[in-house]
């Protein structure tokens, strides 16, 4: 049976969707907007949609893992970090991921 | 920048009232930077029709809103499976009873059968939509207050039926409960039966015994129901059901003998028919009655007899599991 572009793209999202929050944590142990954090996953090959990216920084932050200030850069902009307890997380998802890639990498063999 | 304005005044207009501002500031700077960017890649001011390309690209303003909003859905993956079971009950029953009734309607009424059947189904549609909403707008509420993580926590597995558990089908389950609910709201005087008891002649009035055992009857009829329901939905609950069961079938068949030894069940009260005439149907009608409460009787005190058996049965087989 032919795989259908469809089914690959669907399943495709669903695996990198897991990915992005540890994405955008990593992305962001430096101070950025949102606008500069999109186009550098983009350049990272991790595209995420504008939609999509500004309610995970809203919601990461409600969950304390980034902090945000305005700031007047040219226009007012929202810069936002890493807070304490969400390097400590990024550590566990960190490890956490690289638990996955060498177990599917053994499995993938 | 009119275009981008009212675009983000319609993503406003759908945020939560407590933060739109700053999350339309925020998605505002976005815009214009994703503008700008192509600006300076193309060397040129955008088009109108560019920036409406690059808004619509941005997304749906609901949409967009919408992905701020802390529920993302009215009722999620893990209430999902219990909002169905339970819509599934209610509505089955829902329609069990709106059958019987229709069915009570044709048999003992004066109804045709079109017309019963039409208002049957008119009925039904709009109980059965009434009944989801119900059910969902209930289920909406749990999700919120965060129902599933508990009970999936607390389950426990002890209480799930035997494999060779004889659970009704839901057809015949939810059919069960709806008789004993039918009969229970008609006695209680809920709703009423047009059933025929006479002609132009005579009319046939219950005994005083009727009235004499209503509480009684009310009594037994709930705790039917509660036994059907339990039957239905915990199996598993043998002793609840040997107890619910064996006290019905005492209690009914009590009931039955209080109604045999009354001796007269109904009284047919002449309005034009002959005295004699009016004599036989009396004895005709007290025979009748007689013998549908020896058979009755007769069927309760086999079934309960069968139920026991069942019972016996099955304890053996719990032992050694």
């Amino acid at each position: 049976m032919p795989i259908e572009d469809d089914q690959f793209d669907k399943l495709r999202i669903e695996l990198r969707r897991g990915s992005l929050v540890l994405a955008v944590l990593a992305a962001l142990r430096e101070e950025r907007y949102g606008y500069t954090l999109r186009t550098l996953l983009d350049d990272a090959g991790l595209p995420i949609e504008e939609g999509a990216l500004y309610p995970l920084l809203r919601r990461l932050e409600t969950q304390g893992l980034l902090t945000s200030e305005w700031r007047e850069e040219g226009r007012n902009k929202r810069f936002y970090r890493l807070s304490p307890d969400g390097e400590a997380i990024l550590a566990l998802l960190q490890a956490e991921w690289e638990a996955i890639g060498a177990s599917l990498g053994r499995l993938l063999k | 920048m009119d275009l981008i304005e009212r675009y983000l005044s319609a993503i406003k207009r759908n945020l939560p009232a407590r933060n739109a501002d700053d999350i339309v500031a925020e998605l505002r700077d976005a815009i214009a930077s994703r503008i700008e960017d192509r600006e300076d890649e193309l060397g040129r001011p955008l088009t109108s029709e560019e920036i409406a390309a690059a808004i619509k690209d941005f997304g749906h303003p609901l949409v967009v809103a919408a992905r701020f909003r802390k529920q993302q859905w009215l009722i999620g993956p893990e209430v999902f499976p219990f909002y169905i079971s339970v819509a599934r009950i209610v509505l089955l029953t829902v329609a069990a009873i709106m059958v019987a009734v229709g069915v009570g309607q044709v048999l003992f009424g004066d109804r045709e059968p079109l017309q019963a059947l039409l208002q049957t189904i008119g009925g039904l549609s709009s109980s059965l939509l009434i009944s989801l909403s119900i059910v969902t707008i209930v289920f909406a509420v749990l999700e919120r207050a965060g129902f599933p993580a508990e009970h999936i926590g607390t389950w426990n597995p002890e209480q799930l039926p035997d494999v060779g558990d004889a659970q009704p089908g839901p057809w015949k389950a939810a059919a069960e409960v709806a008789l004993s609910l039918a009969f229970l709201l008609w006695w209680a005087g809920l709703f009423s039966l047009p059933i025929p008891a006479g002609s132009a002649e005579f009319r046939i009035e219950p005994a005083p015994v009727f009235a004499e055992l209503y509480w009684p009857i009310l009594i037994l009829a709930a705790a039917r129901l509660l036994h059907n329901l339990i039957q239905w939905l915990r199996p598993r609950w043998k002793l609840v059901l040997g107890v619910t069961n064996a006290l019905t079938a005492i209690g009914g068949l009590a009931l039955l003998a209080m109604l045999y030894r009354a001796g007269h069940w109904a009284t047919v009260v002449s309005t034009g028919l002959p005295a004699h005439e009016a004599a036989e149907l009396q004895t005709s009608l007290d025979l009748a009655l007689k013998i549908a409460i020896v058979v009755t009787g007769a069927i309760w005190i086999l079934a309960s007899l069968g139920a026991l058996w069942s019972l016996s049965r099955e304890r053996p087989r719990h032992a050694t599991a």
